[in-house]
Formats: C-alpha cells, structure tokens, sequence
C-alpha cells in the first residue's frame, strides 16, 4: 500500500470522529434525561384533567416546551464539557492526533457528535410531547362530541373548531427549533471553554455563569441603555459582552408560541441566522485556541 | 541511508505556575534513526522519554529546535501520514470490540470498504488476536490491550511505529510477543522507535540506542559499540573437560592475557519464568 494522499479535509475523518463522539455519548446514559420528560408529562397530566381544555392545553405546552428548553440546554453543557478533557485524561487523543488528522478536523467530529445527540433528543422529546397532545386533543374532542350531541351541527363544528386551535398549531415547530439551535449554541460555547478549561467541572461552572447572564443580559441592556443613552462606546461595549455572552434571551421564542403568537418568518430567519453565527463564531474560536492547545 | 526521524537539538521547557524559573523536560536533544533501524530511547522516570517522543509526533511544541519524519516538519499534518504510535498505558473504549476499535482508527486514517476489511484481518492475525476480534476491550487482558493497541498503531500500513513503553505492564511472556512483533516489523522494513527502562529487552531488539538523563541525551549510538568491552572475548563451552579448561588457562597466561571472570553459565530468570509458566501451563 503506498501512502495514503492527504487532503486538508476528509468527510470519513470527520464522519468517524462524529458517530465515535456520538456513541461516547449514548454511553453516557444521557437517555434518562428522555426518561425524565416522559414522567414530567406523565405526571402533569394527573392534574391537568381538572382544567378546562383551552388550560389544558395551554399549561400542556407550556411545560413541555419550558422542560425541552431546559433539558437540551442542559445536556448541552454537560455532555460537550467532558468530552475533551477525558479524551486528554484516557491519553485516546494521542493515538488520534497521531494519525493523519486535521485538529479543526478533530474539532469538527466532537461538535457535530454533539450536535447530532441534541438533535436526536430533541426529536425524541418533541415527538412524546406531540403524541401526548394529539391524544389529548381527539379524548376532548370525542369527549365534546359526546356531550354535545342534542346540540345543533353548526354549534359542534365550532366547538369542535375550537378545540383543535388550541391544541396543536404549526408555530410549535419553529419554536422547537429555536430550542435546538439555542442547545447548539451552547454547546459550541461549551466547547470552547473546554479548550482552555482544566476539568470539566470548570468548563460547567463557566458556562453555567454564562446561561444565567444570557438570560438576564436583555433587561440589563434595556435598563442601561435607558440610563446612558445610546452612545458609540456603550453599543461597542454591549456588542462584545454579547459575542462572549450571548443573549439567550433572544432565542426564548417559546412564550410566545405557547401565547398563540405566531413566530414571524423574518424573526425565525434572523434568529436562526443569529444562532448559525453563534455557534459558527464558538467553533472557529474553539479551533484556535486547539490548534495551539500542547497536549 | 535514508533517515526516517531526525531530531535537531530539541529543548521543551514546562511553566510552573507561580515560579519564574520553567521545569526543563528536555534539553538540547539531536538524535536520527535510519529508516528500518529499531532506535531505543532509555531513561530513568521522569527523563523526558515521553516528552521527546510527543514532540516528534507533534502533539507538543518543541520550545526551541525541530523535529522531522521522512524530512517533513512534525509541526505539519502531513508528517504524519506514514506515522504510527501507542502511547504509554494507553485506554481505549472499553465498550468497543477489538474489531471495531480497529476500524474506528482505520476510519480515523481515511481509509475503508474492503481494504479497511482485510487490513483488520492481516492485523488482528499479527497480533493474535484473531479470536478476541468480537470481544469488548474492557474483557482484555494488559498483554492484550498492549498488542490491540499496536495495531491500532499499524491500521495505516506507516513507514514508521513509535511506541513509549510498549511492555509496560506486561508479563514475560506477554512482552517476548512484543518484543517478537517488534523484530517482525524490523523484518519488513519498518522503522521502530521505542522507549523502555526494561534494558534487556532494549539490548535483545534494538539498533541503536539513547540514553536520557534530566532530560540530556547522555550516551547515543550503536547498541554493539556502546556495551561492547574492546578488549575482552567471551568463550562459552559446553561439556569441556576440566584439564581443557586449566590448559586454555595455561596457554591464555603464557601468552600475556589475564582470565578476569570464570563461571558456570546461568539461565536468566526471564528464561527460567518462561520454562516454568509454559510447562505449567501445558499440564
Ligand atoms: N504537560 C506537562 N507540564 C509540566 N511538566 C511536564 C509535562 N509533561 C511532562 N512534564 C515533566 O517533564 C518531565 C519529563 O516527563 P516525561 O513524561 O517525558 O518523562 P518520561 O521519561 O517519559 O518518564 P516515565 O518513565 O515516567 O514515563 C517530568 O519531570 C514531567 O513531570
Ligand atoms: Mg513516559
């Protein structure tokens, strides 16, 4: 066999760094998580039987959304935090490194393994959540039929109208990639900080400062802004808190949805635009620092 | 002769937080090894062995000086084309099988479909593994893991095997199959680099040798020159008589030369182990 040629880039690299990172990560019984959300619905829907459906419905979503944000946001931080310090700790990523691969190579099969087990995940919890309100929708539905039988035709299909607007509507599905993207971003953070981080720990700490700060980094802005004004220095400054801490505000679409507000398509591009910079901008950041990382 | 590693007077100095003065691992270092030449690297813990080898493999930079293979800079990717390494005591993912560990690292390397196939083949029957191929590493043995972990090292056929403390760990028996694997790969061509404070097995495998102390290279050459003793011969006799020893005695006198050692020959304990554990075994 002659010597293989080496390209700057190879797809079955990344591809078999990705399913390895991935199959790590299964390992990692990070399913209970899905186990989880499936009693969190279970046991909500004890006492949302006593609701009408508009708050059945209403507080149905809302929870599951709420637990799917907090749940993949979650995972993401502490799946992506262990994965390089335990490869450096198990010393797999000399054998690794001492083949012929790229580290943005390298890089790039961590994140996409991670990205690809949020993926799945919140596939999975999307498709319990919706499978739960679909049958919660045709027992009310059948229920409404029942009840009102005697009542004129024209004053069921309305009831009945009713009933399916308030339960599933498409706006969901949107809001459920914002979700996605959100765990994305931070995932990529989470990566980066692993670069130069010095166990795991750390690396949940950091980020766990991070999400609290994203969150509040909207109202702070607001509040300061009202009270300087809108100076050039101010927004360059408020512009690089936001590179290093992203205002996760901002991808918190959900209350809306669950409101019945619809998610305008130029909100849904610029956030998802926002989101692709993010976690773009985190891997670029998480390479240079791997590159000249010593291991 | 064409040289396979060269290394051109590497120092690697380490920071230690809150001290000015940095921990010096290794200092001032050039050594090459020819290409199908086995080269090993001795020294006491904490000698830099690893360290040398890292920076040649590039995943540590050298603070001053370079490392080349085959004369590509181990700072570029494409030096390690033809490029295998087993680091010392290595982990691997217990879950994997034997097989499937192999084809990660063969994915790792580009490579796939049938060739990938009958590589893994060619490899596992190398380092008999044959049978354990289905079974999870997490059931190995050390020996067994030592030789899977070499392997993985030769998934992409290299030019070139660098391997720090392959017998580490390892019983007897466990390291004469390393050993034997490494005078195999020497029979086809291949470069060895390794690094060992086991000196008998260093003096049964290797070329030529380094040895490191505090990080200085502070003997380096070929293995026969460096232990041979100029004026000295070594007869060993089997079933000689005592009069023919008292008059090669005599003679060797006579003519001017001094007997320094006269003794029994010995079996060392590695061969002593080795007849005890197999005939235990066999019964
Ligand atoms: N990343 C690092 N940071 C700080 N010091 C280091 C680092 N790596 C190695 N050292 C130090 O450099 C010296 C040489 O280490 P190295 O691992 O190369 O020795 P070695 O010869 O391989 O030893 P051993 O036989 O124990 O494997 C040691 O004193 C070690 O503490
Ligand atoms: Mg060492």
């Amino acid at each position: 066999m002659s010597e293989l040629p080496h390209t700057a880039f190879s797809l079955r690299r990344v591809g078999a760094l990705t399913s390895n990172t991935l199959r790590e990560l299964t390992r990692l019984r990070v399913f209970y998580v899905l186990l989880l959300f499936a009693l969190l619905l279970i046991g909500s829907s004890f006492f949302l039987a006593r609701m009408t459906f508009q708050q059945e419905f209403q507080v149905l979503k809302d929870i599951s959304l709420g637990a799917i944000n907090i749940l993949t946001s979650v995972l993401a931080i502490v799946a992506t935090a262990r994965l390089l310090p335990q490869e450096i700790e198990d010393r797999t990523i000399y054998t690794i490194l001492a083949k012929p691969v790229h580290r943005g190579e390298y890089m790039l099969g961590k994140l996409a393994g991670v990205l690809l087990l949020l993926a799945i995940t919140t596939l999975l919890m999307s498709a319990l959540f919706l499978a739960v309100l679909y049958v919660r929708e045709h027992t009310v539905l059948a229920e409404t039929a029942r009840q009102m039988r005697a009542a004129p035709p024209d004053h069921l299909e309305e009831a009945l109208r009713n009933v399916r607007a308030s339960a599933f509507n498409l706006n969901l599905l949107p809001g459920i990639a914002i979700i996605f993207l959100k765990a994305a971003l931070l995932a990529a953070l989470t990566l980066f900080v692993s670069t130069f981080a010095t166990s795991n720990i750390f690396a949940v700490v950091v980020m766990v400062f991070v999400y609290f700060i994203g969150h509040l980094e909207g109202t702070a802005r607001e509040y300061w802004q009202q009270e300087h004004g809108t100076g050039w220095i101010a927004s360059t400054f408020l512009g690089l808190v936001a590179l290093l801490f992203p205002d996760l505000q901002l991808f918190n679409l959900v209350d809306d949805v669950v409101a019945g507000t619809p998610i305008l398509p130029a909100l849904f591009a610029k956030t998802a635009a926002l989101g692709g910079f993010y976690v773009t901008l985190y891997f670029l950041l998480a390479w240079a620092v791997f590159y000249r990382r010593e291991l | 002769m064409t040289d396979a590693i060269t290394v051109t007077s590497v120092s690697k100095s380490f920071p230690i937080p809150f001290q000015r003065r940095p921990m010096v691992a290794v200092r001032d270092v050039s050594f090459r090894v020819e290409a199908g030449q086995v080269y090993g690297l001795l020294g006491p813990n904490g000698s830099g062995k690893s360290t040398t080898l890292k920076m040649i493999l590039g995943l540590v930079r050298p603070t001053r000086g370079t490392t080349e293979i085959f004369g590509r800079d181990s700072e570029f990717v494409a030096s390690r084309t033809s490029v295998g390494f087993l680091p010392e005591s290595p982990y691997f993912p217990k879950y994997l099988t034997g097989e499937e560990m192999l084809r990660f690292y063969g994915k790792v390397c580009g490579l796939g479909g049938s060739e990938l196939r009958t590589r893994i083949d060619t490899l596992l029957e190398l380092v008999r593994l044959t049978n354990a191929r289905t079974r999870r590493l997490g059931g190995y043995s050390k020996g067994m893991l030592q030789r899977i972990g070499l392997a993985q090292a030769l998934i992409n056929d290299p030019k070139v095997v660098i391997l720090d403390e392959p017998t580490a760990g390892v019983d007897p028996a466990g390291s004469r199959e390393i050993r034997d694997l490494i005078l195999d790969l020497k029979a086809r061509g291949m470069t060895v680099l390794l690094s060992s404070h086991l000196l008998e097995q260093v003096q049964e495998v290797c070329d030529r040798v380094g040895i490191l102390a505090q990080g200085e290279l502070v003997r380096e050459g070929p293995l026969r020159e460096l232990i041979a003793i100029e004026n000295r011969t070594q007869l060993v006799l089997e079933n000689a008589s005592v009069e023919l020893i008292g008059e090669i005695e005599t003679r060797a006198l006579a003519a001017g030369a001094q007997v320094v050692e006269k003794r029994n020959s010995e079996t060392t304990l590695e061969k002593l182990f080795l007849e005890a554990t197999q005939s235990a075994t066999r019964r």
